[in-house]
């Protein structure tokens, strides 16, 4: 289940990624070509950009593709390095809850106050908000997949996850 | 508790929970976290999805995917090994000519890029595996792109010096201008390590072999005819188009850095599509799935250590050190040194962006006062902090190189890395002695202050 | 026992004597503030953006996360929207009339509303602007015809637009790239900004707010509500008194840097021409069917403030 829906967004921010190239060079074009100049371009991007790095942080971390320092992992013995492991994963996965927490607090917030960014396009807040609370609630939910798993797997197994 | 015993506590747990092998983002967080809940007020917790979200929410900082997708396009696709071959056809002769090469290309890439993470990226993700293909050993294939990617620092246009021009109340035009010549100087050193480097690797292997050990491929003997190389050469005109329209873009007013980004992004995906017939879904994905991957990991370093350095900074622990260093008072080259230990110091932590705008403020006054050039000291403090972006623990391009060749032990990559930080010492050296090397070129346009 | 406040800017960082004049305030308030209240209060200022970003500061204000602030008021229009009068072009042409607003009816309301929010008003600062570009003087709605400007607020941008501009929009750190390169050809912003941004190496020309101007900007000290309320009454008094007595160097330095800004862009040989009546009022009749039209739509207390604003006109 959580697997369809990190390649689900996985794909969509392959997309945003694709439009927001296609956005900028958009706002260059109309400007030197139709004389229309746009100034959406920066926001929407930064809003696009923003929800591909929250949407595939899950992902990323699916693959443990947040680059950590394994330099002790030689030196413990291997019991040791289990319970490091285990420790790591914990605490990760509390923080990534409590921003979670944080994140959708601060969505709420936006929402009730109808808050926007100050610029002339003005666009709403919790759009942004919204997708780093749902991309941080994804991750946390990942990482404690990721505990249980290593809690009820052997340690070899983990490197094929 | 003082400020500054405070801030050692800092430094120790961060040291701690990085090496307990937790990722960096999630550490970085997780101490930042840990230490507004116990020493700032509790209204702090509530504020910290709001400042990783207003530190993110810059187009100048979320240009990096996009440089890192034009980087990937080239680098991950058919494009990227021809221009490689054709590279190497060129220059098979020259002992290390691959090593120059990348170099090169580390900085043509940085006069496109202001980061040196994507610098690092978009070069690396061919430059590795070609330079280790030829038998360059692991860690210097992994040190010269390492190295070569912060350039993109140093070689305008350059996010860290747009934002000490404004601390430091200097011109950002001459201030780019500067980095110019230290930037040159860096390549012609890296470039001279590395003909010495493969020369030597190519000795050690024509020595293992001539003892029946293996054959490393430095050692096949290869031949191009004129007419070989010639027909190489059009392979690098997609790069070359690239470079161009970008460089038009940028610097002939059509467009804005940020929007440059984009551009360049999707000029490079257009030729893939013309020139490769790389278009569809299926051949597309693996290029856009590892620029996500690499890009999502970084901003979300970058994004908790800026969390990290507002803790740092409302601890006022930044701050007291400076502080402290300048009511020594030191003589002038003392002060000098002292300070720049201490910008290495933060480099351990902190990237570029945080460390100016934390002791900028401070020690530039006492520089200044001291009669230091503050565009000078601006590309020296640039020098050392780029020393920060490869060595441990936070060294955003190590993080890059892990990502890239993951195979390649982080070890190895420290050990490659080394020599680099060795000549970009001496690049500091030298530009304590001669500082022309940096003031020159400004001073020749903009005539002299 | 000592409390220690924190105050954050964007402002390039300097000492009590030198430096802009918005960071010296801040070392000025600081300083006063800690003799009367007997050293009970002292001060950690933050420059240069070092504590926080520049658009965090209101909202950790309100949720007193952060002590105090000096910041452009309608940077936070986003969160409050009726902020955004502290930015208002043509609704405020001197200094005179900026600095009557806080003893008149308008003032009274935006301290109301801003209270309401979770922020004090320390003391009250407005600057004027000018327009630096690198082709032509931009004077008349007329000039900006075409040109390539980058106005810097919605309010601002929504006249650019009526006056047939072309409006760029990107971050102020990439201003004088932009003006270096062409991709932008005229920023408009405080005198004082004008200078430290340094655009006088990469402009023309340059349009002054010594003569008056359509757009002036309020960029108040405050304080968080919430952190006030725990002060004793004395180190409340303090803050304030002192606070209202900078208002008359926020003043004349404010007015020097018009005066400043013109003297540097002379020296690297731009031409320098001040705005004229004649012009502003045309600035202001576009503003007026524009962006106040526009602000005073946004809800009643909006509608509100621009009614009692446009009395002291
Ligand atoms: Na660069
Ligand atoms: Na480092």
């Amino acid at each position: 289940m959580l697997d369809k829906v990190n390649r689900g967004l996985q794909l969509l921010s392959m997309i945003a990624l694709v439009l927001t190239a296609f956005v900028l060079t958009y706002s260059v074009v109309s400007r030197y070509f139709f004389h229309a100049p746009t100034d959406w371009q920066d926001e929407a991007s930064v809003f696009m950009l923003v929800g591909v790095t929250f949407f595939s942080t899950a992902y990323v971390q699916y693959h443990r593709g947040h680059i950590g320092i394994e330099a002790v992992a030689g030196l413990l013995p291997r019991r040791v390095n289990a319970v490091r492991l285990f420790v790591v994963d914990v605490v990760s996965a509390l923080f990534c809850a409590f921003f979670t927490w944080k994140s959708w607090a601060l969505f709420h917030e936006a929402w009730v106050d109808g808050q926007t960014t100050s610029s002339t396009f003005a666009p709403p807040l919790w759009i942004p908000y919204s997708m780093m609370a749902a991309g941080m609630t994804l991750l946390t939910l990942q990482i404690v997949l990721q505990t249980l798993a290593r809690m009820t797997n052997k340690p070899e197994s983990e490197h094929a996850a | 508790m003082t400020d500054l015993t405070l801030g050692a506590l800092y430094g120790a747990v961060t040291l701690v929970v990085m090496f307990s092998g937790m990722p960096i983002a999630f550490a970085l967080g997780v101490v930042a976290t840990g230490f507004m809940y116990f020493f700032m007020p509790s209204s702090s917790l509530d504020t910290i999805t709001q400042n990783v979200y207003e530190e993110m929410a810059s187009i100048t900082l979320l240009s990096i995917p996009l440089f890192i997708l034009k980087g990937a396009a080239i680098g991950k696709s058919p494009a990227g090994k021809d221009l490689y071959s054709a590279i190497h056809t060129w220059m098979h002769k020259v002992p290390g000519g691959l090593g120059i090469a990348n170099v090169f290309a580390c900085a043509l890439f940085a006069a496109m890029a202001g980061s040196s993470p994507a610098t690092c990226s978009a070069i690396g993700s061919a430059g590795i595996p070609e330079m280790r293909r030829r038998g360059y050993s692991p860690g210097f294939a992994a040190g010269i792109i390492a190295a070569g990617g912060t350039l993109g620092i140093l070689l305008p246009p350059s996010i860290t010096m747009i934002l000490y021009a404004v601390a430091a109340e200097q011109s950002l035009g001459r201030l780019f201008l500067a980095g110019i010549g230290p930037g040159v100087l860096l390549v012609v050193l890296f470039a001279g390590y590395a003909v010495y480097r493969a020369h030597k690797e190519y000795k050690m292997a024509l020595d293992i072999y001539q003892k029946g050990g293996e054959k490393s491929a430095y050692l096949v003997d290869e031949h191009f005819t004129l007419k070989q190389k010639v027909e190489m050469l059009p392979r690098v005109l997609p790069f070359i188009v690239l470079l161009i329209g970008v460089m038009v873009a940028l610097y002939g007013g059509f467009a804005t850095p940020s929007e440059t980004a984009g551009l360049g992004a999707l000029l490079a995906l257009v030729l893939l599509a013309v020139i490769y017939g790389v278009w569809k879904p299926k051949d597309l994905s693996p290029i856009l799935a590892s620029s996500i991957k690499e890009s999502t990991m970084l901003l979300l370093i970058i994004g908790m250590s800026l969390l990290y350095s507002y803790v740092m900074s409302y601890l006022h622990i930044s701050q007291s050190a400076a502080a402290w260093v300048v009511s020594l008072h030191l003589s002038k080259w003392l002060l000098l040194t002292v300070i720049l230990l201490m910008v290495v110091v933060f480099g351990f932590f902190l990237p570029p962006v945080s460390i100016i705008l934390m002791t900028a403020p401070i020690i530039l006054p006492p520089l200044k006062d001291a009669g230091f050039d503050l565009i000078w000291f601006g590309i020296v403090m640039t020098v050392v902090m780029e020393m920060g972006l490869i060595h441990p623990p936070v060294g955003l391009n190590i993080f890059v190189i892990k990502n890239i060749a993951p195979d390649i032990p982080l070890k190895d990559v420290i050990w490659g890395v080394f020599p680099f930080l060795v000549l970009m010492f001496v690049a500091v050296v030298l530009l304590c002695f001669i500082p022309s090397i940096a003031t020159g070129l400004p001073d020749m346009i903009m005539g002299v202050k | 026992q000592t409390t220690t406040l924190k105050i954050s800017h964007q402002f390039p960082g300097g000492t009590l004597t030198e430096g802009d004049f918005r960071d010296r305030m801040t070392r000025m308030f600081a300083a006063e503030v800690e003799k009367r209240s007997k050293g009970s209060l002292k001060f950690a200022i933050y420059p240069g953006s070092s504590l926080m970003k520049t658009n965090a500061q209101f909202s950790s204000m309100r949720k007193g996360a952060l002590d105090m602030s000096l910041v452009p008021l309608s940077y936070a229009g986003g969160e409050v929207p009726e902020v955004n009068i502290g930015l208002m072009p043509g609704l405020v042409t001197s200094y005179e009339q900026a600095y009557g607003w806080k003893n008149a009816e308008v003032g009274k309301e935006l301290n109301r509303i801003l209270l309401e929010k979770g922020i004090v008003l320390v003391s009250w600062i407005w600057q004027a602007g000018g327009v630096a570009s690198r082709t032509k003087p931009v004077v008349d709605p007329d000039d900006a015809k075409g040109m390539k400007i980058r106005g810097g607020s919605r309010e601002m941008d929504l006249i650019l637009k009526a006056a047939g501009a072309a409006v760029v929009s990107l971050p102020s750190n990439e201003i004088y790239a932009a003006m270096q390169t062409g991709a932008m050809e005229a920023a408009l912003t405080s005198s004082t900004s004008l200078i430290s941004f340094r655009l006088e190496e990469v402009s023309k020309a340059l349009t002054t707010g010594r003569a008056g101007a359509y757009w002036f900007m309020f960029e108040p000290l405050m304080m968080s509500k919430a952190i006030f309320d725990k002060l004793t009454k004395e180190q409340q008094a303090a803050i304030m008194t002192v606070g209202a007595e900078l208002e008359a160097f926020a003043l004349k330095s404010a007015k020097e840097d018009d005066q400043a800004v013109a003297n540097v862009y002379q020296k690297a040989n731009a031409k320098v021409v001040d705005l004229n009546p004649a012009a502003l009022k045309k600035w202001q009749a576009i503003a007026r069917t524009t962006a106040w039209k526009d602000y005073g739509e946004k809800n009643a207390n909006c509608a509100k403030l621009l009614a009692l604003a446009e009395k002291t006109l």
